[in-house]
Parts: structure tokens; sequence; C-alpha cells
């Protein structure tokens, strides 16, 4: 499976697993549904949504000081909006001068903390009052003193960070009144592949910004989520008269930037890439879905790229095969659009797998042209260009 | 840490977990290279003993072992690879184990994807102190040509190793994120008609236990490398760390890059690539900023990827030689088999020519031989199984084995039907008990219980002890096989049949005819002969036992003597035997 390792969990989470790392009861109640559940409590409320999305005031996504009557209301606003993950709190009045700000960042030298008493959305702009360094360098009554947490709570902190297998906590902003810590927003990054290893948090708190996805992304997600390989597939421009069908992490990244250096970044279609050694099946459903694309265009001139760099263990004529029974699936269309497709790969199998694919384009009559190794991966991107001309 | 240092000498490798096309395509770079052994000594791997792969259009056999700790302690103790191929999660336990228990390791790389970052940085510090080069996670592996092959690096098929030319060391270092890229790399240096003095593939992780800066150092300290070629991607900020480098005079040696990643400019958000570090989030870690400051900095950058192939100097490009058509077509055999098979169409029997093996070995060196899988030449011991099989013979038709080869042969069924209805008697009630004697003693004298301890564990499990016990013969009444069987122990060496008889001490002393008996005796007096003989280990006599050794001899034997009941009942013609009403007690439900 494909992961993006660091991943965003629901601020109902993250705040849940904050304020019970200090004792701390949290109040707010996760609505998924669309139904404000019965216990909440409280006289005016914060409704927000909560999906892993920046500058939530800005877009109006969050309501403020709404009564208990509204509550209904306000959520359906926001599910109209097509959101699914919304939060409701308190709202609770502050002066925003003692608003303050920490967070911690797994780097490679260690645990980063960074703090400022000039917390807040607009944090950056006061970047200048940021300190930063990684959390041993510091005196821990120092940091006490600089943050107002107590050296017990920062070590706390510092301890969760690695036994949840955090990436990022960022705790901005917080009060501290009369020695009490209050907790406003927090967000957090988990290390998705220590999912198996962690009770606090799970696949479903993981929040990712809603962008509109395509059917034909939404279902490479769910193939790469069932599978022990490696599937990606993003649309850059559904009209484009360019298509890769790509393999490897590395190579898929220099084949997308020799299109476009060569100036033909506006004619990509789409970028994606498969690896760890797809079976048949899985290699033949991914196809699928980037030919649907290809069909789907309104592009005049259609070229498509089959290729990779020379694999280290993945077998080529397996993952050939599959690509060509959906070509076969769709010779009709493929043909009456008269696409051309480039092919360019190496590895094990590649003799036999490279024979086959160039019968199968020769046969359907859509074939641009076939290269082993040894044409570099910029010659053929050269070639596929000239094949929109 | 130092590349140089791993010129040194052939490498001793472990694999951790099984991937048979990694450990085939080492083997075969072995091979290529003109080695007589594989430089892999083990693999740790659970089901199995050995398992076999090609050694040219040959095989050899690798050996596995269930757990790293219990590779032996000499093979320990060369190892200077290993090849991680364990799962993601597994990673941080066996790269530590591994770590502890090979004190000459080198280096180490590991294949896994998606390794917890926690567990990368913990990873980094204790290869770090332990000064071991570790590649990965998510690493393809290091190939330092003429030297090592130390993963999937190179390809994993004969013919891409060929095709990859990378028999012989040159003077380019070949150092990326990306595995798939550091092959085409190899490759676009080798088709200059250059070598590649060592190619690191580091895995696209966000920490990468050898970092970038690590490994452009490890070429800029390595004497045969003379130039790099340095593929990296957007995200993250090792570049300027390596401008860093350069500015300081530190990393001196040409250097040409190659960023991928500007293709990023055409995503309205910023993308994540293939691999986990591959997201710029802000301007510095996009591909164009960082070319920029390696170039500023003086690095050689391309934009296009050709562009690196035309800044190596190009060098003749000499043919390569076709692969050999019984390479080509090798399949693994079915079987193997260490005691015999044709050898130029003749057989071959425990190593030599048949007759030549037969003219020099007696009946019980033979058999034993054959038994054991070579060519035993102790003479005590062959004396010892020449006596085992003499005395085992026979022991009077009465027994059930050879009472079922009696009755049919008297219902006139053939003499391989005949005997093998004796043969299928033996079990742990009739002749099976050897083997069992030999697992008893060997759990009893290796294990911590003392005889008594050992007795009471045994008798509350099976209610016996195996070895134990005589129908007629006593304490007073000793039997005469075991006396003459006890003869054969050899001087000094008697740990089994000293902890068989201070078993036969406990029990005597509750019941006299609980002695030792003629199972017990050969399956102790044996064990102690192979230990002194042949050096047995342990391990090695518990193999015996899995194998069913000990029960062996007795088959061997009695096979002899079922054979002959079945000739005597067929001369004495008889007819089908059958029971009388009186020699079974019919009781009837009420």
């Amino acid at each position: 499976m494909y992961f993006v390792p660091r991943r965003k969990i629901s601020e109902y989470r993250a705040k849940t697993i904050i304020n019970s790392l200090f004792g701390y009861e949290y109040e707010g109640w996760a609505v998924l549904d669309g139904k404000v559940p019965k216990e909440v409590a409280g006289k005016s409320f914060v409704v927000k949504v909560d999906q892993a999305i920046k500058q939530r005031f800005k877009r109006g996504l969050i309501f403020l000081d709404v009564p208990k009557k509204d509550l209904a209301q306000k959520v359906s606003e926001l599910q109209e909006k097509g959101f699914e993950s919304i939060l409701i709190e308190p709202y609770l009045l502050h002066g925003g001068s003692d608003e303050r700000y920490i967070s911690l960042r797994r780097e490679r030298e260690g645990i980063v903390v960074s703090f400022s008493r000039s917390g807040g959305v607009e944090i950056e702009s006061h970047s200048d009052s940021i300190q930063s360094g990684v959390f041993e360098s510091f005196a821990i009554r120092q940091l006490s003193e600089e943050t107002g947490f107590t050296e017990e709570q920062l070590l706390v902190l510092r301890k969760a960070f690695d036994d949840l297998y955090l990436s990022l906590l960022e705790v901005n902003p917080y009060l501290v009144k009369d020695g009490q810590l209050k907790i406003l927003d927090v967000a957090i990054e988990v290390d998705s592949s220590a999912q198996l290893l962690v009770d606090s948090w799970g696949d479903t708190d993981v929040r990712t910004p809603a962008a509109s996805l395509t059917e034909q992304e939404l279902y490479v997600r769910s193939l790469n989520e069932e599978s022990p390989a490696s599937f990606s597939l993003e649309v850059i421009n559904p009209d484009g008269g360019i298509f890769l069908l790509l393999s490897g992490g590395g190579a898929s990244v220099v084949i997308a930037d020799e299109i476009f250096t060569l100036g033909n970044g506006d004619e990509l279609a789409n970028y994606g890439e498969y690896s760890g050694n797809p079976t048949e099946e899985e290699t033949y459903r991914y196809t699928s879905q980037v030919l649907r694309l290809l069909l789907n265009s309104k592009a005049k001139k259609k070229v498509a790229l089959i290729g990779g760099a020379v694999a280290n263990f993945t077998d080529i004529a397996a993952t050939f095969s599959g690509i060509i029974t959906a070509l076969y699936e769709h010779r009709d269309e493929l043909a009456k659009q008269k696409v051309k497709f480039y092919v360019r790969r190496g590895g094990p199998r590649q003799a036999q797998g490279l024979k086959k694919i160039k019968r199968a384009l020769q046969d359907l009559d859509i074939l641009g042209g076939v290269y082993d190794p040894s044409v570099t991966i910029p010659e053929a991107v050269n070639n596929l260009v000239k094949g929109l001309k | 840490m130092d590349i140089n240092g791993l010129r040194n000498g052939d490498a001793k490798i472990i694999i951790q977990g099984m991937h048979p096309d990694v450990i085939q395509s080492i083997l075969d770079y072995d091979f290529l290279l003109g080695r007589k052994q594989p430089s892999v000594v083990g693999v740790v791997a659970r089901g199995r003993k050995k398992e076999r792969f090609h050694w040219g259009s040959f095989e050899v056999e690798v050996p596995l072992y269930s757990a790293l700790a219990d590779v032996p302690h000499g093979v320990l103790k060369a190892t200077t690879a290993v090849v991680n191929v364990q799962s993601a999660r597994n990673v941080k336990l066996s790269v530590t184990e591994a770590i502890e228990l090979l004190p000459k390791l080198q280096i180490l790389s590991i294949f896994a994807e998606n390794v917890p970052e926690l567990h990368a940085i913990e990873l980094i510090a204790l290869a770090k102190q332990n000064n071991i080069l570790v590649a990965g996670p998510s690493s393809v592996g290091v190939l330092l040509p003429g030297y090592l092959k130390l993963g999937a690096i190179g390809g994993t098929m004969y013919e891409q190793l060929i095709d990859a030319r990378i028999n012989a060391p040159g003077d380019v270092a070949v150092v990326t994120t990306s595995g798939g890229m550091v092959n085409e790399l190899i490759r676009v240096v080798t088709g200059r008609g250059r070598g590649v003095s060592f190619a690191i593939a580091m895995g696209g992780d966000r920490f990468p236990i050898l970092d970038p800066v690590d490994a452009l150092l490890l070429a800029e300290g390595d004497p045969q490398t003379k130039e790099i070629v340095y593929f990296g991607e957007l995200g993250g900020t090792d570049e300027y760390r390596i401008v860093e480098l350069i500015k300081e005079g530190r990393l001196t040696k040409r250097l040409m890059v190659y960023i991928a990643g500007v293709v990023a400019e055409l995503f309205a958000t910023p993308p994540q690539f293939g691999h986990a570090k591959a997201l710029a989030q802000n301007h510095n870690e996009t591909a164009g900023a960082k070319k920029d400051a390696l170039r500023l900095a003086g690095a050689e950058v391309f934009d296009r990827f050709d562009g690196i192939a035309a800044a190596i100097k190009a060098s003749p490009l000499e043919e390569v030689e076709p692969v050999d058509d019984a390479i080509k077509f090798r399949r693994k055999s079915y079987f193997m088999s260490h005691i015999s098979g044709e050898v130029d169409g003749n057989v071959n029997l425990l190593g030599r020519d048949l007759l030549q093996t037969v003219q020099e070995n007696s009946i019980a060196s033979l058999a034993l031989s054959v038994l054991l899988g070579y060519q035993v030449r102790s003479k005590k011991l062959i004396d010892f199984t020449d006596l085992v099989i003499k005395l085992l013979v026979d022991h009077s038709p009465n027994v059930s084995g050879a009472v079922n080869t009696m009755i049919a042969a008297r219902a006139g069924k053939d003499l391989v039907s005949s005997l093998v209805a004796g043969l299928l008697t033996i079990g742990p009630r009739f002749g099976g008990a050897v083997n069992d004697s030999a697992r008893a003693w060997l759990d009893g004298a290796q294990g911590d219980l003392t005889p008594k301890q050992f007795v009471d564990a045994m008798s509350r499990k099976d209610g016996v002890v195996p070895g134990i016990g005589h129908k007629k013969y006593r304490l007073d009444n000793p039997d005469p096989r075991v006396e003459a069987l006890a003869a054969h122990v050899p001087d000094g060496q008697s740990t089994y049949l000293d902890f068989a008889r201070s078993v036969e001490l406990i029990t005597t002393s509750k019941k006299s005819n609980l002695i030792l008996n003629v199972d017990g005796a050969i399956a102790a007096i044996m064990m102690d002969l192979l230990t002194k003989e042949l050096k047995y280990t342990p391990e090695q006599l518990r193999e015996l036992v899995d194998v069913e050794f000990f029960n062996s001899l007795f088959v061997i034997s009695r096979t002899i003597g079922f054979t002959g009941h079945y000739l005597d009942q067929r001369r004495n013609d008889e007819g089908l035997f059958r029971l009388d009403s009186s020699d079974l007690k019919y009781f009837p439900e009420d």
C-alpha cells in the first residue's frame, strides 16, 4: 500500500488526546452523521469543519457564538458545502493578547520544540517571536518558564510524542491563567506507518483535505489501500493530450519532469505510478482507470507513455499482461481516437514483456514506439511529444 | 564507516527474511565474479532447514535458520553484511538484533517501506554508534561492482546483471533516493564505457538512515571514486547541507546532479509524489530552488536527464558475452540427494563410483553411511552398527510385527505385501522406541532437570520412560544384549549412557524390571559414539531424532527377520490362518 506517511488527524481526536495527557476533560462533540449529539450542553457554541482544512475563518467554515437552538442549522449549512466531519465546542471569550503557541515536530536531529507568546491564527506573521530548538537542548525549567507549561506537563508531552508516534503537534493558541492551561486549538500529524502500534488514534481519525477527486482518482485510492503494491493517480488537466502510465516513485517524476521541461506541461493530463511488483489483475485495474481518463479527454491528439526505469525486481512481463488486457478492452475507442502508445521500460523479463506489448500495440493499431533501456528516458519522451504533432 | 573497507576480502552476507529473487541475484553476482562460494552464508526464515538456489547452471544449498540467534556462532562472528527484508514493523527489532549479534557487521540494507519515522530515527543513532553503514528504509541496496551486491540493486535476473556491465569496478559513484533510478543511473554510467565505484539507493523516506550528506562524504572519502552522480528529489532540505559541504571544501570531487520534481509547478496544491519525502512544503523544498542552490555552489546540475550521460566522458564500450544457454534455460531440480546420483552417466554412491564404494564397505558401514548421508570411516561406529543390526534382526516370530507378516503370508499374499504388513506394525508400542529413547536421553542430558525430576516429569506426561522396562529381564536377571552393547561405549564420552543409567537407577528402585532395555541402550550408546567419533553436536543429534534416524536401524534390521518369517511360512504352506472361537471372546451387547 502506498502511504503518505504523515497524516493529519481530526481536531476532535487531537484535542481529546492532548487534554487527556494533562488529566483535563475535553469538552467537544464530533459530528459525523449530521446529527447534533444529545449530550451537547451549554449556552453558546462554536461550530466548525474538522477536515484538515486551513484558513477556516477566511473561508467561512467556522461559526462563533451559536446558540443551542441554531446548532442543527449550522451543521447542515456546513454539510451542504460538502463537509462530513464537523466539530461542536463550547464558545469561550478571551482576550487575543494572551494567546500562546507551542509546537513539537520530528526532525532528523531530534524533536524540535518551537514556542511563542504571540500565538493565534496570525502566528506566521509573528515568526520573529518564535524560539526553536531540539527539545533536549533547553533546560526544562527554562522551557517551563517560557511556555507556561509545568515541567511535568512538558515531559508528559515529550514522552507522548514518541509513544503515540506523532510527527507534528501544534498547540495554537493556548492560554495560561492562574497556573491553569486552557487549550484552544490543537493540530496533530501522525506517522500513519505506525498505525498498528498505537491505540490512541486510528485510520478513522485521519482527515484529508476535501479536494474534489475524480471517480478515477477515488478508484485508484481504494485500489492502493487494498493492495500490498502501490498505486497513485492525480489528474492535472482532464483535457490534456499526454497520458502517463508509469512505474516507480523516482522514474515517474523524471518522466513527468522531462515533459514539463520540454515545454509540454500544459498538455500533461495526469501523474501517477504503480510500483512494488503489483499483480497482473491489479495492473489491469489501474490501467483501466487511466484509459478512461484518456478516452474522456477532449484533446484532439492523444499520446500515452507506458514506462519507467530499469526495474530491480518488478516482473515486466506480468505487469504488461495486465496493461494489454485493459488495452484490448477499449480497442475500438482507442483506435477511433487514434491514440498512440509509447513504451520505455527495463527490468526482469523485459524482453518477453516488450515483445508482447509491441505485438499488442501493432495489432490494435495504436503503436507509437517500444523501447528497451538502450533508449534513454529523454529520448523516449522526445518521441512521445513528437507524436502529439 | 568507509567504502574502501568493504573491498577487503569477500563479504559474508546474512539475509533477514526470505526474498528468493534477491538472494538468487546475489548468488548470480557471486558466480559472475568467479567466486568459489556464495557470499550468502545464511537466511533467517522459518519453515525449512535449507533452500536451494542456482549457482550458474548448477545448484547450491543455503542454510535457513528460524532466528538470527540460531545461526552457528562461527557464522555470526564472520558475517560482514546483512540484507533486511523483514516487514516494516519488524525492521527496528531485527536490525537492532543484527547489530547486536554480528560483531563484524559493516553494512546493512533495509528493503521495507513504511517503517515508522521514530524507528528510523532510533536506528540512525544505533548505526552511528556502531559505525555501520545502514542503507534504507525502502532501499533496493548497495552495489560495489566487483565486490558486493547487497540487495536487489542491479537487477534480479541473470541477464540484467550481464546487461548492466557491473562486473568490474570503475570510478563513478551513484547516489540516489530512488530504487528504480539507481539502476537507471548505473546503466547510464556503464553505457558510457565507464565503471561504477559504488552505488547506493538511500530510499525515499523522510529519515533515511544513511542520508545524502553521509553518502556523498563516503564518496569523497573513497579513493576509487573520482566523480559522483547524485539523484535527489523535491522535498526536504538535504541539498542545502550538500551546498554547505561544497562551500566548506569537504566535498571536492566532481558532482553531477539531477533533482526530480520540477513538474510539481503544474499542480494546484503541492503534490505528494511516490516517495514519502517527495513533497515540497515551501519554496526551499522545491526542485527548482534546490537546483539553483547547488548550481550556485558549483555542482553540475542538469535540467534534462540526458545531461548526465553527456557529461560523463565516454570510454570504448566492450562487447558483453552472451549468457550461456545452460544458465538461460536453467530450472530448479525437483529433488536433491547427498547420497548418490548420476555423474557423466555413471552412478556414484557416497561420492565415488558405485563399485568402488561397495568394495570398500562392509554391509554395516554401507548402511550407516547411507543413513547418515556420507561415507563413515569410524571403525568403532561401524562395529557398533554391525552389532545393532545383528541384534535386531529377529526376536522370535511371537512379536506382533512378525505375526502380521506370517498371517499375510498364509493368506497367500506376496513378499512385499507380507513384509509391509509387518513393517506397518512398527510404531510407539512395537519397535519404535529407539527414536523415542534417543529423544528422551537428549532432552535429559542437555536439560536442567535432575534424573529424578526427569523421571517424574516423564511419568506424569506419558506414564512411561522410553528405553526403560522389559517383560522378562530384571535387575537380578539382566538383559545380556544390553551388556554386549554397553561394551561399545567410547572412552571418555558417555554422557547419554550415563544419563540413561542414572534414570535406570531411579526406575529400578521402584520396580525391578524397569531396567534399561535394548532400545534405550542402542539410542544412548549410538549418540555417545556419534559425539565422540563424528563430533556430532546436540543440535545435530536433535536433527537425527527429528528425521527418525534411530528407528531406521530397527526397520532395516527387522526387514531381514520379517522376510525370513515370510519365506518360512510360504515353505510351510499351511493355508489361511483363522482364529478359533476360543481365541476371541465375544461380549455381546445386552
